[in-house]
């Protein structure tokens, strides 16, 4: 366990580990009915481009053989829904998420697009997952670890649930390195997203957050040796829109 | 008795296989009357609420 006094980001601010979590609880809960469009606006719909990559990443199997998805922080079910549309029967996906709100979301959502057979929802702490060793065929987390307050245990207990020959994948932004690029990115992240959210959500602090949360992230070669630290072999990220994004990825062998 | 309450959601019975508890990762014992799934390693109770398990040790009802 972590000692008291030991302190992460939150954003740019630096919090007590407890009080992180309780943050961005309420980050989430204060934005969840409209997170999905929020993507959209934030993104200039490009999100949709970067699930897509990650999906085919994943590459679930077409026939009806079986494969087990764990979704961590996926609360809106968006990649497990996409990555049913991309699957054959066998399919089966758990969503598991910290915050209440944002399955709420998924579950109507599940229910709406008849995925509610294939698609379960369970509220659940990254860091300490309620999953039985091995149970799994795959891990994802899409833009959702960066709001973790232990990345070291959440990447621990995603080896701990992945069977061996199986994957690990995590969507995160990431450093944009294109030059000319980065000042543009900058301007918009830091001066256009907080008054986005102002607008849809009526909370620009929390979208303020989120801008400040990307730039704390490690940077991909860093995070990449985090994953490998937890055990998994055959590490890689692939940047996606000039580094706005990366695809990482791990095998538990 | 209680008849347990009109679900349209309920608990898939495959993942009630993988789920163990947060803490102890020892086995859960479901009890579908009350809706909760018990862990006697961490004494803890955890609820389910509209079909979602929830897994977190300070939503627990303590045992004991």
């Amino acid at each position: 366990m972590n000692q008291p006094g030991e302190t992460t980001h939150f954003g740019f601010r630096d919090v007590a580990l407890e009080e992180k979590q309780t943050l961005v609880n309420d980050v989430f809960h204060s934005v969840a009915q409209r997170y999905d469009l929020m993507n959209d606006l934030m993104s200039g719909g490009m999100h949709r481009l970067w699930k897509s990559a990650m999906i085919n990443a994943l590459n679930p199997p077409r026939d009806d053989s079986p494969f087990a998805l764990l979704d961590v922080a996926g609360g809106t079910g968006d990649i497990s829904f996409r990555a049913a549309k991309a699957s054959g029967h066998g399919f089966h996906a758990t969503v598991c998420d910290i915050n209440s709100d944002m399955l709420e979301v998924g579950r109507q959502r599940a229910a709406q697009r008849h995925l509610d057979h294939q698609v379960d929802f369970v509220e659940g702490n990254a860091e300490t997952l309620p999953f039985a060793d091995r149970s799994y065929d795959a891990y994802t987390i899409a833009f959702g670890i960066r709001n973790v307050p232990r990345i070291d245990l959440a990447l621990k207990e995603a080896y701990r649930v992945l069977r061996p020959g199986s994957r690990f994948l995590c969507l995160e932004f990431s450093h944009v390195d294109v030059p000319g690029l980065d000042k543009i990115y900058d301007l918009f992240s830091f001066n256009v997203i907080p008054q986005i959210g102002r607008v849809v959500t009526g909370d620009a602090e929390s979208y303020q957050y989120l801008v400040e949360s990307i730039r704390k992230f490690p940077k991909p070669n860093d995070f990449a040796e985090m994953i490998r630290a937890a055990g998994f072999a055959r590490v890689s990220y692939q940047s996606l829109s000039g580094g706005i994004v990366a695809l990482h990825s791990g095998w538990r062998l | 008795m209680n008849t347990p309450p009109d679900r349209s959601e309920s608990v898939d019975r495959k993942l009630l296989e993988i789920l163990v508890c947060p803490i102890t990762k020892g086995p859960l014992e479901f009890d579908a009357a009350r809706q909760e799934l018990i862990s006697r390693s961490a004494k803890l109770a955890y609820p389910i609420r509209d079909g979602i398990p929830i897994m977190l040790p300070e939503e627990a009802r303590k045992l004991d």
